[in-house]
């Protein structure tokens, strides 16, 4: 059983900082230390030694690591064959049938991590209801390996079979047949992995995760011994791709999960600390040097969606479901052929950076833009660790100010607007496009420009509330102690909308709850507390599902009437229309997810420095406003009315006029639009 | 009215984020397979009198023509009499669309009562009547293809939501809900690009925004013409012919000829072989498309958005009553074919001008594969695309079974049909060994696709391509394999033409193998890692 832990520490990898928050007797410590690639974890316990943590006395142990995603982006997972049906072994290489670009003349497909002499076939077939067509051939089969397994040296064997996701009889007979030929080889047999129709997306799923299962296990065995040698006895966690955690053992069974964790982190340490003030549904804005992570969580949950990939591989597996766009503090500003304005994609980079760093670059970026505009200033950036060059930044702009006629505050201005104008579309694309409206929530900045900027957001999307969390630079270290645990679990029976879907609905649902409770169990945590539910449906003859959620109390007297509802509101919202009442409809796959609310999180209490007011001047939306530079001390006990820059060491906040700010007792800084 | 630079940004961006809005809508609520899997659909924003500003870039096949389809709809009917709820439909090859499965449907959006814009989708239905369910191979003129829609003006209160034109076209195919409910998903996808550009109106003021829609045409049309200036000035020539028409006569061929001079291009495709009795024939809005998507792939930056500003700069022409610009009542469902012929014609002709952007002649063709079978449910019809191998680029070899460069069709995942059709079994989809034409850089792969038949009176209609003339190597790279259609039964082995319609019995198997790339540069020039990979992986053979 998990023990309310007197002491907790969350560990995050990143790929440049390994992050700790360390809670001790109701007191929050947060440290950086610098990753080590080579092995993370070497980063990770010098991080737990400068953040001053005791080891043998922590109660839990929270970690998040790219290990599992490092592994697939540079090819350093383990060496597997892969099983398929006789007829099928080009399963990975066809693909799909299609190009990402199709303008793209040379264009190349994502490569497989399984060589196509490493396929293996084997004579079966099962039906689509799974009876068989063709038994296996047993004998054939283990000819067949060995012709394969018994010629090179392999790490692990996947296996996916044609319709095994209804029927998984052949699969674990393959499964048998390798533990006798080769006694200890792992195998990863694609029912267990990802229990869902479409053989590409469950083949690469299965592959992947046995490419990256042996790297991510020996990993954490490696972490673990580490944690023994020093006597820690807590609870050993490990942060997954969905937003909730796992404990490390169960991680070293399901690896693939692994894939997102860490912009997974974030997402929750923000929205929990945000929902602290008492909000309810957040549009989380991770604005970092290249890019921009938007995510929307309504009702503090964020959305999940069923499949991701990975260097363009699919992965079937649920993740945190966020819109990138290519507009980050490192963006370059640049005119095209075309005499248009454009911002990113392309990026200064870390070398040599925007043009204020003075580390050699010339080209115009983001943060050169704000350096001119005066939203950032020199003494406030990274706590004046850092010399800002304002004249270099202005000099970067000058020939785009030529070119458009306009002065170089001008141009910086449209700059900045332009990138938010970006930004505020990849939160239209998972709010406005998908039904939902933005207007309710509050936007959650975080990232080293996204409190720069969120106001403006906000303010384009039309929400009136802007929350900027506390521990700005540590905040998915933070997400790894306040996420849940949490199962998903899913699977494929297609059944036709009728008097007799609810019955089938709650059949499949209680035997996923059963999986899902008994894995909370083999794995010694409590049972979840909370389950959620969503069945993939769709009018017969479409090939695309529409997610649609249950609730749980709803579900013990779901009618068909009911699941018709929920189907046409749900495709509706997505899609702007829904067919008349009576259109055969169908379920396809039922999903669900089992959590546990970690205990409580301590109130912050966070040590103020000295408030600091500064007298500035700001260019913004065309007019020069004279500003205050306020340190996060200064906010405290009073409102203040924009414009403003509130230091927080980490990030800048810039508040404009209309706008109006306030320190919460959560130790958030809340923004609201003036009315 | 003069822009800031960043208003025009902004609204430039908004109005390709909202047509590929409206695309990728449309594509994941559609029924019908072709749309969902092939993404055979387009969506577009355009301005009050009907240019194209920006488009959702789905399916090269819809590039650059469909401002070309409205224009015989707004010189039928008077754009200002146009009200709200009102909307142009048409599938009328004849009258500027392109093959009868390809509805298009323009929308004029309102803002203040004064139109603004309108929004179009394009998107290939299942069933539209006509001769066999799906795809009729021997069509001998456009009626046998299905229902003509031409360019009507209607209302959708009126004439379609439970109307007249709903019930009529209810009666009129085969799989009523799949095609009622993808003409419905069209509406809707128009209504989101409407609901956008009122949006964007609101924010901006209908004048600026007018202003803005303009400007991107000018944009586009700028960009177009800085990347024809940096390419050689000349006349290159380039061609390439269909195996046959289907009943007997062939080669078809098609010629380009491709002026380039400063910032402007010709394509002539003066000489081509005249139109055909059979479904062969591309409707010239498809010249226009094929041709256009060439010169995008060869010349210009991915990021251009492609509108009518393009247009001006780039000039197409064929002779009428040639197959690439037919005369009534010609059928014209596997337009797609001469489509491609142009594509080569034009890439090879362009393999003059600038060798290092180019690929070698790829499969380059649309196998369609379309099972049917009337179940005791009715109807049941199974519609498959196959491109093939590409062709290999200076510094890649091309793609290995993947669709050809004028759409872009996912296959459909083996487990769906399964569940989908009981009257067929998928049993083998894989790479013909050997079958790239070998080169410096190889070929993309052939594969097949073999189906066991599980019921008497299943009917396999077909068309496709490149039998006998194989995809061309270049710059000494060899030519691809060549396609086939086989059925084994019993002991016999029946070969079937590339256009075709044959009687299936339980127990066939029917096998589609594609065409495979041409090699680019010499094969001696070849990588010896990049040779012994194929060799391990068994894909090719040692020479």
């Amino acid at each position: 059983m998990l023990t309310v832990s007197f002491s907790r520490a969350g560990v995050e990898v990143g790929g440049t900082f390994t992050d700790l928050v360390y809670v001790e007797n109701g007191r929050i410590a947060v440290a950086k230390a610098p990753s080590t690639p080579q092995s993370p974890d070497q980063g990770a316990f010098n991080a737990l030694i400068k953040g001053g943590v005791d080891i043998a006395g922590l109660g839990e142990l929270a970690h998040g690591s790219t290990v599992a995603t490092n592994a697939i982006l540079e090819r350093k997972g383990a060496r597997v064959a892969l099983i398929v049906t006789k007829g099928f072994r080009d399963l990975l290489l066809l693909q799909r049938h299609q190009r990402r670009r199709i303008y793209d003349l040379h264009y190349e497909k994502p490569e497989p991590v399984v060589r196509r002499r490493d396929t293996i076939e084997v004579e079966e077939r099962l039906g689509p209801n799974g009876e068989i067509v063709t038994a296996l051939n047993e004998t054939d089969a283990r000819k067949s390996i060995l012709s394969v397994l018994g010629e090179r040296e392999f790490d692990a064997v996947a296996i996916c079979l044609l319709n095994s996701f209804v029927n998984p009889l052949h699969e674990e007979s393959l499964v048998r047949i390798i533990e006798e030929m080769f006694p200890g080889m792992p195998t990863a047999p694609s029912h267990k992995v990802a229990q869902e129709f479409r053989e590409y997306e469950r083949a690469s799923t299965t592959t992947l995760s046995a490419y990256v299962q042996p790297v991510v296990s020996r990993y954490l065995k490696r972490f673990e011994a580490t944690l023994t040698e020093q006597a820690f006895d807590g609870a050993f966690s490990v942060m997954q791709s969905n937003g909730g955690r796992m404990p490390a053992a169960a991680m070293a069974e399901n690896a693939i999960s692994a894939l997102f964790s860490g912009p997974a982190a974030g997402v929750v340490g923000a929205v929990r600390q945000a929902a602290r003030s008492g909000h309810k549904n957040f549009i989380t804005l991770d604005v970092g040097g290249t890019s921009t992570d938007v995510c929307l969580a309504p009702d503090g949950q964020p959305s999940l969606a069923s499949v991701t990939e990975i260097g363009g591989l699919p992965v079937k597996t649920p993740v945190i479901d966020m819109a990138t766009v290519g507009a980050g503090g490192g963006s370059l500003v640049w005119i095209d052929d075309g005499g248009m304005l454009r911002v990113g994609p392309e990026s200064a980079g870390a070398d040599p950076g925007p043009a204020c760093y003075g580390r050699g670059g010339m080209a115009p970026t983001i943060t050169d833009a704000h350096v001119v505009r005066g939203t950032m200033q020199a003494e406030a950036f990274l706590a004046g660790d850092m010399h800002l060059d304002v004249e270099k930044a202005r000099r970067s702009f000058e020939s785009l100010a030529n070119q458009f006629g306009k002065s170089i505050l001008e141009i910086a201005d449209a700059a900045i607007q332009l990138a938010e104008s970006n930004i505020a579309r990849a939160i239209q694309r998972i709010s406005t496009e998908r039904g939902r409206d933005p207007r309710d929530y509050s936007l959650v900045a975080f990232g080293g420009a996204g409190p720069m900027h969120a106001v403006r957001v906000a303010e384009e999307i039309g929400l009136s509330s802007v929350i900027i969390p506390p521990f700005a630079g540590v905040l998915s270290a933070l997400g790894l102690l306040v996420a849940d645990y949490a199962r998903y679990d899913a699977l494929t029976d297609r059944q036709p909308l009728n008097s007799a879907a609810p019955e089938i609905v709650r059949k499949h649902f209680t035997a996923l709850n059963d999986s899902i409770k008994s894995h909370f169990a083999d794995h010694k945590i409590q049972q979840p507390d909370t389950f959620s539910y969503l069945l993939d449906m769709r009018y017969r003859g479409q090939a695309f599902e529409a997610p649609v959620s249950i609730s749980e109390s709803d579900l013990p007297n779901l009618s068909h009437e009911d699941l018709e509802n929920l189907f046409r509101k749900a495709h509706e919202q997505l899609y702007s229309f829904a067919k008349p009442k009576g259109e055969a409809i169908e379920i396809v796959a039922y999903r669900a997810g089992g959590s546990l609310a970690p205990p409580a999180f301590p109130e912050t209490s966070l040590n103020f420095d000295e408030a600091v007011e500064t007298e500035i001047e700001l260019f913004e939306r065309g007019k020069t406003h004279k500003a205050l530079l306020v340190s996060r001390a200064a906010l405290k006990e009073k409102v203040i009315h924009g414009p403003i820059l509130i230091d927080d060491g980490f990030a800048t906040v810039f508040i404009p006029v209309g706008w109006s700010t306030r320190l919460d007792p959560s130790g958030n800084i809340l923004i609201q639009k003036e009315v | 009215m003069a822009l800031d630079p960043l208003e025009q940004a902004v609204i430039a961006q908004s109005l390709v984020a909202a047509a590929q809005e409206m695309g990728a809508k449309l594509i994941r609520s559609a029924h019908s397979p072709i749309v969902r899997e092939a993404e055979d659909c387009s969506a577009a924003l355009m301005t009050s009198d009907g240019s194209v500003v920006a488009q959702a870039e789905l399916i090269p096949m819809q590039l650059g023509s469909i401002t070309h389809t409205f224009r015989y709809c707004s010189e039928r009917h008077e754009l200002d009499s146009l009200e709200e709820g009102d909307f142009f439909i048409t599938n009328d090859a004849y009258l500027g669309g392109q093959h009868i499965q390809d509805i298009f449907l323009f929308s004029p959006i309102f803002f203040q009562k004064q139109r603004i814009g309108f929004s179009a989708t394009v998107v290939h239905h299942i069933d539209l009547g006509g001769g066999a369910p799906g795809l009729n191979p021997n069509a001998t003129d456009i009626h046998s293809e299905g229902l003509i829609f031409p360019a009507l003006k209607l209302n959708r209160d009126r004439d379609w939501v439970r109307g007249p034109w709903e019930t009529f076209v209810r009666a009129n195919v085969r799989m009523p809900d799949a095609t009622l409910g993808d003409i419905d998903a069209q509406f809707a996808a128009n209504a989101v690009g409407a609901e956008r550009l009122i949006a964007l109106a609101n924010k901006y003021g209908s004048s600026k925004l007018a202003a803005a829609m303009s400007e991107m045409l000018d944009y586009s049309e700028r960009r177009i013409r800085n990347a024809l200036r940096a390419a050689p000035d000349g006349i290159f020539k380039g061609e390439d012919a269909i195996d046959d028409d289907g009943q007997g006569s062939g080669p078809i061929k098609v010629k380009a000829s491709v002026t380039i001079a400063g910032d402007t291009m010709a394509i002539d495709f003066s000489g081509t072989s005249d139109q055909v009795n059979s479904n062969m024939n591309n409707p010239f809005a498809s010249t226009v498309s094929a041709a256009v998507a060439a010169v995008k792939s060869v010349l210009t930056d991915p990021d251009i958005p492609f509108n009518d500003g393009c247009s001006r700069a780039i000039s197409v022409k064929a002779p009428e009553g040639s197959i690439l610009n037919p005369r009534y009542p010609a059928p014209v469902r596997a337009r797609l074919l001469p489509s491609y012929r142009a594509f080569d014609a034009v890439m090879k002709a362009l393999s003059k001008a600038t060798p290092e952007s180019v690929i070698a002649t790829g499969t380059d063709t649309t196998t369609a594969c379309c099972l049917s079978w009337l179940g005791p449910d009715g109807y049941d019809i199974y519609l498959e695309i196959f491109g093939g191998g590409y062709g290999a680029g200076p510094r890649n070899d091309g793609i290995d079974g993947a669709d050809s460069p004028l759409s872009n069709c996912a296959n459909i995942p083996v487990e769906a049909t399964d569940m989908d059709h009981q009257f067929f079994r998928c049993i083998d989809y894989s790479f013909i060994k050997d079958s790239a034409g070998r080169g410096r850089m190889r070929g993309g792969l052939a594969f097949r696709k073999v189906y066991e038949i599980l019921e008497d009176g299943v009917t396999f209609a077909t068309y496709g391509d490149r039998f006998k003339i194989a995809a061309d190597g270049i710059f000494g790279g060899h030519s691809g394999s060549t396609a086939q259609n086989q059925v084994i039964r019993g002991e016999e082995t029946i070969d079937l033409p590339s256009k075709c319609q044959f009687s299936l019995r339980k127990g066939d198997r029917l096998i589609v193998q594609t065409a495979a790339g041409g090699g680019y540069g010499p094969p001696q020039e070849r990588p010896n890692a990049r040779t012994h990979r194929d060799i391990e992986d068994g894909l090719m053979a040692a020479e």
